[in-house]
């Protein structure tokens, strides 16, 4: 395995409103190794965008990081001073986001806006910016690449605005992408367009992704390991073979569920999981799935649950860790979670 | 990876009933989209001071002539021009039979007259018979059976009492008339409630008025659509780079001053802001299925605009009248000001404003109330509004 | 090819490649028929006087007024004295005027042009050079005690009339501590009260417009970009943010400069300016029909010149405007 190029532990963050703290993200941790792609899923509201936000500290007004840490190459980005993790952002570290519509500066050509990232962290003459980022343009196979560095975002289409949008965050070769539900916002043909294009551009430059998403497809489809999120907290962890084949968590397990399968023999009926996720102005003291779990017990109700792995049962391997009481020693059988 | 947390509850493993739904019971407390606004509103301290504000002015505007002894045309030119606040000199002697006689009265350094006041600061009258005596700059009085001359030959007017020059003892507040008189005597305070009504009166009227065909025409035209709109939509921006002000001075110099011309006159200018609200809230609302709804089932087009669309567009017309109320006070206040405004003895705060104006020098509190009322009713609305946008509009919350 | 990348290399050159002429024009166009709506409107209106324009004077005799009315083409039919002036106004002249034999309106306008041009020029520098930093000031520190102090003061200059704000000074530092000279423009002192009278709606309005034109692009996605591609701050700001919100101030300003002309009318007469507000007045007071007609078309063809300016200038500030044109 190739060395951990970023590691966030107990990850904290709030967002203060006029009605008190929506507690957003709940002790997150996770790593990514180099040239590994980790995909983040869970529904809106789960905290997978906070997180990734929080890493580069890039929180909307309101957002507050209570505690963490996020080492990256082994320096803190939280203790980085504003000016030093600037020199990190669109560097070492990009960011794409989910809506390439208000992403992109409106008065300024689509080209200005590739051309600044480079201008600034790689001290090149405009020229020289200019030429990469045709060159950039052509990468992320944008055609007339020569006419169109002097568009505006609102001359482009949807995906043509994704592709700017990932020509920016290429423009210096960065070490981790953050990829903010890059295909939400897109037509499905887009959609399938942009991730070739992403895995495309991965396997030729190598570098790690951090891909935020809440559809499975795009999962099966792209990561090397998957991390499940809901209510704040990372619900299960695993490789994406290990998740799909022996998901250890309910709400995975509800996931997976609502996911209309093609390929199965006999065509299973799509299950939505019930209920809405918890108010996270109060969360409930104990697993934020509890109330809307089928196999919940008391225990559930009255703690969270600890992370489980591999020295705890049995029943995870190697990499796989799951939060859920039913995994613990003493708890009962639960048809398909833990049987 | 071990944990140190596994403590267990008692019983940890009884089946947990299910409570789907009570997470989303707790996320919205039940409480109505009306409900939801006054709550915001009242949170906002400015907006509910500006409300209490505007109710307590309609209130004084409405009943306060009614109980005032004053009427708003009456005049008293012996008592023109008295401050609300003066200082009484007191006078006394004791004559032959040995009762004491006492004298209150005060000075008005603008007129150099003397005013009798009693003890409370109730105004008595104008002391009349003195001497004048131009070539000096002086006027001599009896008052109390001493000899009270107001020397005006200098800067500040001093006074002597048997050759003796006299300072006031301290100040008192107007009993009679609490905030003064006006060139004429009439009393300010009441020409102030008067000034309310007709300023407030205006300002509603004219609203409403523009209210209504803002919502005509901008309802029309959003809901015909296509070229109607188009074509009426152009003559929206066409009356709207004319420069309203100029507009109503011109309905004024035609319509000749007066109540009714300034209603009309600002009541048919300022609906474009209006007609353009309304439209665009019509736009985006008629692609809506309720909408569509309504249509299949058969309702005739008035009915869809009355009963579906407007109601929805509530929120954003009622900021803008909010909004609207204080311009209309002040284009009122401003052409009674260039004298354009209703005609004497009507007032206005534009025209007290503007007779203040002309005495300014020797009776700056005539300025002082119109002046304080217009901008503290203009607080008030803007205050009002602002509070009401932001709490008619969610997203804007911090 | 060589020459084509060479323009679109320059940044105004490719605005200028890029400029939508039909839109341009179609403004143009647009700008000439609002212009005539308001000679119209104004002509029509100040011929529905009713009794015309002599009635309101003392009483006169038939053949005087017959004479007057001769000379002033009153006799004429009203769609004839309709298209005489038109071609009047077309050509640059306003007629006499009806109450000074041998003014002409032009001459009236010239007269006072140039103190309202002095002290309506001061007032939108001071609306752009104050208003427009105050805003930013307010909107960067947001909720902290420079946006708490730029907002009230911004509310009492939204909410104090023109008028008001005029003669309070005018008491304060004219007459009482005789600071500045009561009326007259003699020396510069003269100048600050008219031009903070002038300007001070409209200074705290634009204040206000642009804090919350800034806190509004401070939150838009792309900024949150702008910070994610590790610009510096400075750059950020200037570049993505000021830009932006810097937009529905610039819509503004035409009607601003409008409105600080109209709202020169009080202050003119407060200060006792001798500009053409204060002769507007003047006109309306004696009931000089056609000096009020000309001075509002004078006014009216200042403004709408002033908003197409401003028009162009948002042309090139707002790229998107071209598609809503070429479509």
């Amino acid at each position: 395995m190739s060395h951990t190029l970023l590691n966030v532990t107990n990850l904290h963050t709030d967002f203060e409103t006029s009605r008190g703290d929506v507690k957003a993200v709940r002790g997150v941790s996770l790593s990514v190794a180099a040239g590994e792609i980790l995909g983040i899923v869970g529904e809106s509201g789960s905290g997978k965008s906070v997180t990734c936000m929080s890493i580069l500290r890039l929180l909307k007004r309101q957002g507050r990081i209570r505690a963490g840490v996020a080492e990256f190459e082994g320096r803190d980005l939280m203790k980085l001073s504003e000016r030093e993790l600037s020199d990190l952002r669109g560097n070492d570290i990009a960011v794409i986001f989910q809506d390439p519509m208000s992403s992109l500066n409106p008065t300024l050509t689509v080209g200005e806006q590739v051309m600044e990232t480079i201008i600034r962290h790689r001290k090149t003459s405009r020229a020289a910016a200019r030429a990469r980022t045709i060159e950039l343009f052509k990468l992320v196979r944008i055609p007339a690449a020569e006419t169109r560095v002097d568009a505006y975002p609102h001359e482009f289409s949807g995906g043509m605005r994704q592709r700017a949008m990932i020509a920016i965050a290429l423009a210096c070769d960065p070490k981790l992408l953050i990829a903010d539900e890059p295909t939400t916002a897109l037509d499905v043909t887009i959609q399938r367009q942009i991730l070739g294009l992403l895995k495309d551009i991965q396997a030729r430059m190598g570098m790690a992704i951090l891909l935020i998403t809440h559809d499975l497809g795009v999962i099966a489809e792209v990561c090397d390991r998957v991390m499940v999120m809901y209510g704040g907290m990372v619900m299960e962890q695993a490789s994406v073979h290990r998740l799909f084949e022996a998901p250890r968590h309910p709400y995975t397990h509800g996931l997976l569920a609502s996911v209309p399968d093609l390929r199965a023999a006999h065509r299973a009926r799509l299950q939505p999981i019930a209920g809405s996720p918890p108010d996270m102005l109060r969360p409930p003291p104990g697993c934020p799935f509890a109330p809307r779990c089928a196999h919940a017990r008391s225990q559930c109700a009255a703690a969270v649950p600890p992370l489980f792995g591999p020295d705890d049962t049995a029943l995870l391997k190697s990499g796989h860790t799951a939060r859920c009481w039913l995994l613990h020693a003493d708890a009962p059988k639960a048809e398909g979670i833990n049987t | 990876m071990s944990n140190p947390d596994m403590k267990l509850t008692e019983n940890p493993w009884a089946l947990l009933e299910l409570k789907a739904d009570a997470a989303e019971v707790i996320a919205s407390p039940a409480r109505g989209y009306w409900g939801d606004v006054w709550a915001r509103l009242r949170a906002r301290k400015p907006a509910m001071v500006g409300l209490v504000f505007i109710v307590l002015l309609i209130l004084a505007a409405v009943f306060g002539p009614m109980i005032s002894p004053y009427s708003y045309f009456e005049q008293n030119l012996k008592l023109s021009n008295i401050q609300p606040i003066f200082n009484p000199y007191t006078v006394s002697t004791t004559d032959e039979d040995g009762t004491p006689e006492t004298a209150h009265f005060f000075l008005n350094a603008g007129n150099f007259n003397l005013y009798e006041v009693d003890a409370r600061g109730a105004l008595i009258g104008l002391i009349r018979g003195g001497r004048k005596d131009m070539a000096m700059r002086r006027t001599t009085y009896q008052i109390a059976g001493q000899a009270v001359v107001v020397d005006y030959s200098q800067q500040p007017t001093r006074l002597f009492v048997d050759d003796v020059e006299t300072r006031p003892g301290g100040w008192q507040w107007n009993k009679t008339y609490w905030f003064g008189t006006d060139q004429l005597g009439r009393d300010v305070l009441v020409r102030q409630l008067y000034g309310a009504r007709i300023s407030l009166l205006v300002a509603f009227v004219a609203t409403i008025v523009n209210f209504f065909i803002g919502v005509l025409y901008g309802g029309i035209s959003g809901y015909a659509g296509g070229r109607v709109d188009a074509v009426m939509m152009r003559i929206v921006e066409v009356i709207a780079t004319i420069p309203l002000t100029l507009y109503v001075i011109l309905m004024m110099v035609v319509l000749q001053s007066g109540l009714i011309s300034v209603v009309l006159a600002i009541g048919t200018v300022f609906w474009v802001d209006m007609a353009r609200i309304v439209r665009g809230q019509i736009l985006t609302l008629k692609q809506s299925d309720y909408v569509d709804a309504a249509r299949t089932m058969g309702a005739r087009p008035g009915r869809i605009i009355v009963r579906h669309l407007l109601p929805n567009a509530v929120g954003p017309i009622l900021v803008t009248l909010t909004m609207l109320i204080p311009s209309a006070i002040f284009i009122e206040s401003f052409m009674s000001f260039i004298g354009l405004g209703v005609t004497p003895p009507l007032a206005s705060w534009g025209t007290l404003t503007s007779n203040a104006v002309e005495t300014m020098r020797a009776y700056p509190h005539q300025l002082l109330f119109p002046a304080a009322a217009i901008s503290l009713t203009m607080f008030a609305f803007n205050f009002l509004g602002d509070g009401l946008r932001d709490a008619l509009d969610p997203r804007l919350r911090k | 090819m060589t020459q084509t990348t060479l323009h679109a290399n320059s940044g105004f050159g490719r605005w200028l490649g890029k400029l939508p002429l039909g839109y341009i024009l179609r403004r143009a166009l647009m700008m000439l028929v609002t212009l005539w709506a308001i000679i119209t409107l104004t002509f029509i209106m100040m011929h529905a006087v009713p009794g015309g324009p002599f009635v309101s004077e003392r009483m006169m005799a038939p053949e005087i007024e017959a004479a007057l009315n001769a000379k002033f083409g009153l006799d004429a039919p009203l769609w004839q004295q309709y298209f005489n002036y038109l071609g009047g106004v077309l050509s640059f002249d306003l007629g006499p005027s009806f109450k000074y034999p041998g003014v002409s309106v032009n001459q009236m306008i010239a007269d006072g042009l140039a103190v309202t041009a002095q002290t309506g020029l001061l007032a939108v520098l001071a609306v752009v050079a104050v208003g427009v930093p105050l805003g930013i000031i307010a909107g960067l520190n947001r909720n902290r005690w420079p946006d708490t102090a730029v907002m009230m003061l911004a509310t009492v200059g939204v909410a104090v009339p023109s008028y008001v704000i005029a003669t309070v000074m005018l008491y304060v530092f004219a007459l009482r501590l005789g600071w500045v000279p009561t009326f007259g423009l003699d020396d510069w002192r003269g100048y600050i009260l008219p031009v903070i009278a002038l300007s001070g709606f409209w200074l705290s309005f634009v204040a206000r417009l642009t804090r919350s034109s800034l806190l509004e692009t401070l939150d838009q996605d792309y900024m949150t970009t702008a910070r994610a591609k590790g610009l510096r701050p400075g750059q950020i700001l200037i570049k993505h943010g000021l830009r932006n919100s810097l937009i529905p101030v610039v819509t503004v300003l035409g009607p601003v400069v409008a409105n600080l002309l109209t709202g020169s009318f009080v202050i003119e007469q407060i200060f006792a300016l001798p500009g053409i507000g204060r002769h507007f007045v003047l006109s309306i007071t004696n009931r000089d029909y056609t000096a009020i007609m000309g001075i509002t078309i004078f006014y009216a063809a200042f403004l709408i010149f002033m908003i197409f300016i401003v028009d162009m200038l948002y042309l090139w500030l707002d790229p998107r405007i071209k598609l809503e044109d070429s479509e």
